[in-house]
């Protein structure tokens, strides 16, 4: 499909009439003078229609909240519960390609096999509208090696490329379509010139060698990384749960109830694999005693499982978690010296 | 959409009183059937409480009537614990995947259970004790800590009274009026008359117990994909979702809880 054109005005156009007919506008907002976060735009009108670099926090929390009630208990005692549905209509504005790639896996983890009703609910009411990079988030981000950006392949409804003036703009699935025919006024076939301008920009994007995932998860397959590389990172982790907190594929959760005077809700909640008691059993039993084997199964799981299940691995080169580790663990550099 | 997460009520037929720690529990499902296979799980919860993953401990029947045992171990077991017969519990399922019976017809099949572990491995029993001409000789072996904490003791006689099944019990502390074997389970394998060729074993109980066990079938003889065990974890979906029972690169509450030694070496897990 042709690529079409928006100009900034007609793009503020576009995003009054996106939020006319939704409940939410998650959009990217400037807070504390250059941090991004994604928060709720509808009424304060304070999205950003283009920035620099990433959000801290993927906007995954929007659709796996920290917190989520599953279903209300009406009476304990009688085992009634109501489930509880969120039919808001939300639109997810300015989206990184890295975080739309995370998208497509957690679409996938989520709907196979028996559906999570949960965020099937939210994704079906969602209109994803992503924002491609023209140059490097931060000197860690690897998107372009591992096959996540900076232009996204898939997963968005409509994909915005910035220009010098305006935005390139491509449709990705129907509802991406059905926007660009609702509103055609706005949208201008993009010239030639125009079509190579965002190509022309990533020159600037540093172009190392890709990573070669699938040898990498063979390796990781054949129990080939030195159990000392293990022990290093499981003495650097002090289960400060960053990484798991703004990784946008990690979709680990617990449940529990909260009661008082028979009624109460049953509630899902982000947990993850550094915690120790994340497969501690009642009697206290647990396989995985070390906190070496713990903080291990992020790594199998993001760059050997994902690649065996869905063809690529989980980690989609965003480095939230390089830039937020307080020792000094990163997956970029596990990656380069197991490939070595 | 069907909401995975949505217990059905269950309704408490009858509760027994197994061991000091342990009950069985009858259960009728409100409204359809839950057809089940030996080997399967359910979620079992109470509001409030929580929800946490049971074995089945009976055979699927035609009424829909089940049992579950439950040790007492936390607060949702101690809760459940507290129950009467005609309260209700919550019940989803069946989830996980079952033992591949029809595989091994005409074979000898071994039962080795520590503990409550045996609870996993009673619909197996039921199912072969039910089918018996389809499989050649049976030996069940169970060891516990004490005495009292054998379970299901009023079956051990009927199962023991079928032609070509041994039944051999054992107790790591045995008490006065004790007159069996003492020891945990692997010190009866000597006795095993099952020839190692054709039999297939069934493990379930402490992850030490299998580990020690799989280690000296292996020595009599046994083929690693003839030694199944079903294995423990933590679960809190079910479904595939909650990231707790991963086992190897696999979800335990997908792809198990029931493994062959073989599939258990090819993914690198430990009991």
């Amino acid at each position: 499909m042709k690529r079409l054109f928006i100009s900034q005005e007609n793009l503020k156009i576009l995003i009054r009439d996106l939020k006319k007919s939704c409940d939410e506008f998650i959009a990217p907002k400037g807070e504390h003078l250059e941090d991004i976060i994604f928060g709720d735009a509808k009424q304060d009108n304070r999205e950003l229609l283009n920035y620099k670099g990433n959000s801290i926090i993927s906007p995954r929390e929007f659709l796996l909240p920290r917190t989520e009630i599953i279903f209300e208990i009406k009476s304990a005692k009688e085992n009634r519960m109501i489930p509880r549905e969120d039919k808001k209509k939300r639109v997810f504005y300015g989206v990184r390609s890295c975080d739309i790639t995370a998208l497509v896996l957690m679409r996938k983890f989520f709907l196979e096999g028996f559906a999570d009703i949960l965020y099937r609910q939210k994704l079906d009411n969602s209109i994803f509208i992503s924002l491609a990079c023209n140059e490097r988030c931060s000197n860690l981000a690897f998107c372009n090696q591992i096959d996540s950006g900076p232009i996204a392949k898939a997963g968005f409804d409509l994909q915005l490329l910035p220009l010098d003036s305006g935005f390139l703009v491509e449709a990705g699935t129907n509802k991406g379509k059905q926007i660009i025919s609702r509103n055609k006024k706005l949208f201008l076939r993009a010239t030639a010139l125009q079509e190579k301008e965002p190509k022309a920009k990533l020159k600037d994007f540093p172009g190392e060698a890709k990573i070669d995932y699938k040898k990498l998860a063979k390796i990781m397959q054949a129990d080939k990384i030195k159990t000392s590389v293990w022990e290093d990172i499981g003495t650097r982790c002090v289960v400060c749960s960053g990484c798991i907190t703004l990784c946008p594929t990690c979709s680990c959760f617990s449940i529990a109830d909260r009661l008082r005077n028979d009624k109460g809700v049953r509630m899902r909640y982000c947990d993850g694999c550094p915690y120790a008691g994340f497969t501690r059993m009642a009697g206290g039993a647990t396989p995985f005693p070390e906190h070496k084997d713990h903080i291990r199964r992020f790594f199998e799981h993001k760059l050997n499982v994902d690649v065996q299940r869905y063809k690529r691995p989980s980690c989609v080169g965003c480095a939230r978690c390089i830039r937020t580790c307080p020792g000094n663990i990163s997956i970029y550099k596990f990656i380069q010296e197991a490939l070595k | 959409m069907k909401n995975e997460y949505l217990p059905r009520q269950a309704v408490i037929k009858g509760i027994v009183s197994e061991t000091p720690d342990t009950k069985t529990f009858t259960l009728r499902l409100k409204g359809k059937v839950m057809r089940y296979k030996p080997g399967q799980f359910l979620m079992l919860s109470l509001a409030g409480f929580g929800e946490a993953p049971f074995t089945y401990a009976s055979m699927f029947r035609p009424d829909g009537i089940f049992q579950v045992s439950i040790r007492q171990v936390g607060t949702l077991t101690a809760a459940l614990h507290n129950l009467k017969v005609n309260d209700i519990v919550g019940v989803r399922g069946p989830y996980g995947n079952s033992f591949p019976l029809n595989k091994f017809k005409n074979k000898s099949i071994l039962f080795i259970a520590g503990g409550c572990g045996i609870a996993p491995l009673r619909p197996l029993i039921q199912h072969v004790s039910k089918n018996r001409k389809s499989f050649a000789k049976v030996e069940i072996i169970y060891g516990c800590r004490t005495p009292n904490d054998l379970a299901y003791r009023s079956e051990f006689k009927a199962w023991s009274n079928n032609s070509d099944t041994e039944v051999r019990l054992t107790v790591d502390a045995p008490d006065e009026k004790w007159a069996g074997a003492c020891g945990v389970v692997c010190t009866l394998f000597p006795k095993i008359k099952l020839k190692s060729k054709n039999t297939v074993a069934f493990l379930c109980g402490p992850a030490v117990m299998i580990k020690a066990a799989i280690a000296d079938l292996l020595k009599l003889g046994f083929k690693q994909g003839n030694i199944y065990a079903s294995l423990e974890r933590y679960m809190k979906c079910g479904i595939g979702k909650c990231g707790h029972c991963y086992i190897g690169g696999k979800y335990a509450c997908l792809d198990g809880p029931n493994f062959s030694y073989a599939e258990m070496k090819k993914l690198g897990i430990e009991a």
